[in-house]
Formats: structure tokens, sequence, C-alpha cells
């Protein structure tokens, strides 16, 4: 009897010096598979679901050109563009392109895409003028964002 | 060297060990930070083409006989007409790949879109010309190398291309009045 209660038993504390290092590797894990939000979006927009999508390789060379009902509503409720960060009229598209395209780095330069994010309803109209003006601008890359769908 | 050694052990304290227990909290905090600044959402989409402005692509397709051109129509109300006729836009992959294959190099599909016509209308039916161009492009790939295409190294994909190219002109509806 006596010679048990003399054994103190202790349960040795769990090990946690390697807990760090396990973090670091989600939190690496996670700056790999994810990417900064680039723009606060000013649009409210669903992008359109398809079966054929492929992926945007070139992001330091893409500008994203948004299309939506304004998330204010007190600026109406007509379908506005939003291109990166700021929302503009169709029409100054084209400068603004120009634009990119001149300040882009050589190696994106061949690369220079738009990638579309517009709402499901919004009218054929305002795509087209977009994209007149992008063809305007020489930017001949573009991408209908969108969701996957599957069948 | 005995000497020395005893003679340093005398002096001898230890360094404390560097505290890490917070260490794991500070990469929570890291973790947490790019868990809310960052999205995971991959951009996915259709890729296309535009064709150059000076260009025009209402000049290309004069030359094209009527049974290796498919025109496409989206009118206000989002729906679909085939050479003139109603169509389905479950049928439109099927018959898309139909021109395609008779053809060949000098096919052309014509999409004309109104105005009003809804953006998902449009995509949709782009998403099935695409459909209907990746299904054609896997056929031949299989047929001359015995690999899917998405399996083909970038020179056989560039032959395929070639074999199969896109050819679809879009009419652009300009309306000159427009703010």
């Amino acid at each position: 009897m006596s010679m048990y209660r003399h054994h103190s038993h202790k349960v040795p504390g769990l090990n946690t010096s390697s807990l760090p290092d396990l973090i670091f590797s989600v939190l690496f894990f996670f700056m790999i598979v994810t990417h900064m939000r680039k723009a606060n979006v000013l649009v409210k927009y669903k992008v359109p679901a398809g079966t054929e999508l492929t992926k945007l390789t070139h992001r330091s060379a893409t500008t994203y050109i948004y299309v939506g009902k304004p998330m204010d509503p007190s600026e109406g409720s007509e379908s506005v563009v939003q291109l990166n960060d700021k929302l503009v009229n169709v029409k100054d598209i084209e400068g603004y392109m120009k634009h990119v395209r001149k300040s882009a780095s050589d190696e994106d330069k061949d690369n220079l895409e738009a990638s579309i994010k517009a709402d499901r309803q919004t009218k054929m109209g305002i795509i087209t003028d977009i994209k007149q003006a992008l063809r305007n601008a020489n930017i001949l890359k573009i991408n209908y964002s969108a969701t996957s769908e599957h069948k | 060297m005995m000497f020395g050694s005893m003679f340093r052990r005398k002096f001898e304290y230890k360094v404390p060990g560097l505290n890490t227990t917070s260490t794991a909290d500070i990469s929570f905090m890291l973790l947490i930070f790019f868990l809310v600044t960052t999205s995971m959402d991959a951009d996915k989409g259709i890729t296309r083409e535009l064709p150059p402005i000076d260009k025009k692509s209402e000049n290309t397709p004069t030359n094209v006989a009527n049974d290796k051109t498919l025109r496409l129509r989206i009118d206000d109300a989002g729906r679909l007409f085939c050479n003139g006729h109603p169509m389905e836009i479950t049928a439109l992959k099927d018959s898309a790949e139909h021109v395609i294959e008779r053809g060949g190099k000098e096919h052309v599909i014509q999409l004309k879109t109104e105005r009003n016509a809804s953006y998902d209308s449009y995509f949709h039916v782009q998403n099935e010309l695409v459909a209907a161009y990746n299904s054609i492009r896997n056929e031949k790939a299989v047929q001359a190398y015995g690999e899917s295409y998405e399996q083909l190294s970038e020179a056989q994909k560039e032959t395929i291309i070639k074999a199969v190219p896109q050819r679809i002109s879009e009419t652009y509806i300009e309306v000159d009045n427009q703010q």
C-alpha cells in the first residue's frame, strides 16, 4: 500500500514545442493557395456558371472589370462598371486600358488580359461596349469569369 | 586541456532557454490575418480572343458557303435562334460540332447578340461553343496521338489548334446615341 503512495504518478505535460512549426506550415499552406483580395468591390454581381472553364494564368497582367448593380443603393439600380478599384464610365475604359498597356512590364505586355466579372442579369449592350473599348485599346484577351457548374 | 576545462567548469553558468511558448500564438495570429485578408476563390472563366480592331470581323465570312456557317442570334429576351429558327441551348453543342466538322478550317460561327439580351444567355452560348470545340479537339487528339487533348504537349496542342481553329465572328451592335 504505502509503496504505491510513494510513487507520485504525474502525467508528463504535453510537449508543445512543435506547435509553432505546425501552425507555420498551415500558415504557409494558406499563403500559397489563397491570394490577396485586390480591390474593394463596389458592385453586386453573381457570375454565370459554366462547364468549360480555364484558370486565369497571368494574374499580374490582368485587369478586372466588374459589372453589376451598385452596392450603394443611393447610386441607383442601373448597372455600373468598376475597373480594378473604382467605378468608371464605359467610355473611360479605353483610355485607362491604353495606360495599362503603356505602364505594363515587358513580360506582362504579351499577356495583358481583362477579366470580366459581370452579373448574370447585365444587359449585353454594356458588355459589348466594354469589349469594343478593349479592342480599341488592343487588349484582345478576355476572360468571362464564371463559377464551375457540375453536370 | 584537462586543467583548462576543469578551471572553466567552475564558472559555468547556463543561459536560460528562450521562452517560445508564445510563438504558437504569434503564428496563429498571422494565420488568422491571412485567412481574413485573402480569398480562396480561384479565378476561372472562359477565355476568349477578341478580333483586332483594324480587321473588321464582318468582312471575313462573305465567301463562306452556307452549309459551313452557323448563324446564331440571341434576341432581346435571351432566346437563341440558329439560322433563323428558335433553338434550345442544349441542342447548340451538337449542331455546332456538326458545322465545325463539316466546315473544317473554313467553318464560321456567327454570333449576333441584341443589346438587351442578358449576359447569362450570352455566356451559356459561349460555353456551349467552347464545349463543342473542346470535344472535337479532344476527338482529333485521340485520333492523332491516342491521348486526350489535355494530356498533349504544347507542340501537339498547337497542331490540333491549327487543325480545328476557333472561328467565331461576333457582330457588334453599336448604338450611336449612347450617353
